[in-house]
């Protein structure tokens, strides 16, 4: 493809996750035909996240204000921190309605095949946020997937936060809202076995 | 058990096939290349979701598919009739857009009864036990080849072996990955407790399992091979676990994964210089003897041969015993290559079992005396046709 600003720009588009080409080129001349105006908003809002767009220095997550809204959020319980592996987890989280605590965005799981390993998270931030800052913790949630190297990554922190007297717990695991039992695979079913609840 | 249809788009040589099948013995006779080892390689996959021929996924998609369609993709459904009722299963490859015909992605997708599932819910609702030239290998090939020989037969009557072969594999790659990171001085030895929990847990069921199997089929297949034509040999089947020699004693289950812990431990430094875990289920082999000698390495093919028909043939009796129902029967032109026993030995377990399919080259052979009521077909240019003339 020659180099031109149109193949430039279906380049750029073509590289972001989820986008195959054709779609790139979609976009592309979308661009072409919208107003100038249009497209000068586009740059600014690219241009804007880059640069105001941080990670918090308590939670890790992003925010354009440091500290974030949720870590300078009064009104939130102050004694719990929900361990995340993404900032997209603090959003689904937040939806849920379910959680009115503080968060801690790891940026990751502990996966030594793609050379991720304790050291690449925000685990060290974890430590001294609880030494130093949000002194009044009592329990932390493990929120990684329940996938292996999730399990993997809760396993590493459990045994971190061991010596710190405070509880450390997991998200619990079994059928999805409004499943079919019949529909579901055998070891979520086990799970939801092995964790069965009292009525 | 026994399939009641096949159906097969954009696989290999197969445009489409659409086959109605009953009880009983196929005879599907065809020419070389005409495609008869790609349709019992379907069925086979449809059992154990792999391939007997190896290779990779895209290979698996009908080349003519694959240059001309946009989303190319191959698709084999089989309904099967079991004891407890029938069921549809049903594979997809589909391969990725066409952006580079060199490194094309594919993706697989399983459904049973039409919901869709994982490869380990579909595997061992069909059971199929195959023979074929190539048997012989079970005994002269490589370990990895044994090793894949063991997977593909105890996962199609085990479930808890498939979910732990998958979670072993993970763990082990994690596990080496970590290793090679410590030997390049990153992280500290205690981040392996995790991965050597999981991968001596997973290896516990798989070493329990290969060893339960490996001893059944032993002893079945050692009483077979001197009725198989050599009346004053010995065939001896032996499991040889990659493990240290005092873990392998016939221990309890949670003694076992207690002592396999230990032994994985006393080993990360070796395994963090190596840069890979030296032992465990992966590096399992299996060692056949005849009359006290290594027969991979001293036997003939002739007693190969032999070998590899016993250990088949008690695959079969296994699965029976096991699930209680009977396996299909996957016979890829073999009969002409056994001898007159031998053949009659493989024809007698064929009338045992409900259902049989049998490849040959020549559509008269195997003879209609030697079977009797055989629904015969024959593949022309991939169709598939059921021969009305009586032989």
């Amino acid at each position: 493809m020659a180099n031109t600003p149109i193949n430039r720009l279906i380049e750029a588009f073509h590289r972001l996750p989820g986008i195959g080409p054709k779609s790139a080129q979609r976009f592309a001349y979308y661009v072409l035909r919208a107003p100038e105006e249009e497209a000068r908003d586009l740059a600014d809002a690219l241009i804007e996240v880059k640069r105001s767009v941080v990670l918090c220095q308590r939670c890790q997550n992003l925010t354009d204000k440091n500290p974030c809204w949720i870590c300078l959020d009064e009104s939130r319980n102050r004694t719990i921190i929900c361990v995340v592996e993404e900032p997209l987890d603090v959003q689904a989280i937040e939806r849920s309605g379910g959680f009115n605590g503080l968060y801690h965005v790891l940026h990751g799981v502990i996966s030594p095949s793609d050379g991720v390993g304790p050291e690449e998270l925000k685990i060290s931030e974890l430590l001294i946020r609880i030494r130093d800052i949000d002194k009044e913790i009592i329990e932390i949630i493990v929120a990684t997937n329940p996938n292996l190297e999730g399990e993997a990554t809760s396993m590493y922190l459990a045994k971190l936060l061991q010596p710190l007297d405070l509880s450390v717990t997991r998200l619990a695991r079994g059928l999805p809202a409004g499943a079919d039992l019949e529909y579901a695979d055998d070891v979520t079913l086990g799970r939801a076995l092995e964790y069965r609840q009292k009525v | 058990m026994h399939l009641t249809r096949l159906s097969l788009t954009n696989i290999r040589t197969y445009e489409r096939l659409e086959l109605e099948l009953e009880r009983g013995i196929h005879v599907i006779a065809g020419e070389n290349a005409s495609g008869k080892s790609n349709l019992l390689d379907a069925v086979a996959m449809l059992a154990t979701t792999r391939s007997q021929r190896g290779g990779h996924d895209i290979d698996l998609i009908r080349w003519q598919a694959l240059r001309d369609e946009t989303l190319p993709g191959g698709r084999i459904v089989g309904e099967i009739d079991k004891r407890d009722g029938q069921t549809t299963l049903e594979i997809a490859v589909v391969a990725s857009e066409n952006d580079s015909d060199a490194n094309r992605r594919t993706s697989r997708r399983f459904r049973v009864n039409a919901v869709a599932r994982r490869a380990s819910d579909l595997i061992g609702q069909l059971r199929v036990v195959m023979f074929s030239a190539e048997d012989l290998t079970i005994i002269s090939g490589s370990p990895s080849g044994r090793r894949r020989y063991l997977d593909l037969t105890i996962s199609q009557f085990d479930p808890t072996y498939v979910r732990a072969s998958q979670r072993y594999s993970r763990v082990l790659q994690q596990r080496n990955s970590l290793l090679r990171r410590l030997r390049e001085h990153h992280g500290s030895l205690d981040e392996l407790d995790f991965w050597d929990d999981e991968l001596t847990t997973a290896g516990s069921v798989i070493f329990q399992a290969r060893a339960a199997t490996l001893t059944r089929l032993g002893q079945d297949a050692a009483i077979r091979y001197p009725t198989l034509g050599s009346p004053n040999e010995k065939l001896s089947v032996r499991y040889k676990p990659a493990l240290p020699v005092a873990l392998i004693q016939n221990v309890p289950r949670d003694e076992f994964e207690s002592d396999f812990r230990s032994a994985i431990e006393e080993g990360r430094q070796q395994d963090v210089w190596k840069g890979g875990t030296q032992i465990g289920p992966h590096r399992d082999d299996i060692e056949f003897q005849i009359s006290g000698r290594d027969a991979a390495v001293s036997a003939s093919r002739g007693q190969q041969r032999t070998a590899a028909l016993a250990l088949r043939l008690s695959e079969v009796a296994l699965s029976c015993e096991i699930t209680g129902d009977p396996p299909v029967l996957l016979l890829d032109d073999m009969l002409s290559e056994l001898d007159a026993n031998h053949r009659k030995r493989v024809i007698e377990t064929a009338y045992e079992v409900d259902q049989v399919l049998i490849t040959t080259p020549d559509f008269d052979r195997p003879t209609a005396s030697e079977l009797p009521d055989a629904i015969r077909y024959r593949l022309v240019m991939g169709t598939l046709n059921r021969a009305e003339e009586s032989l």
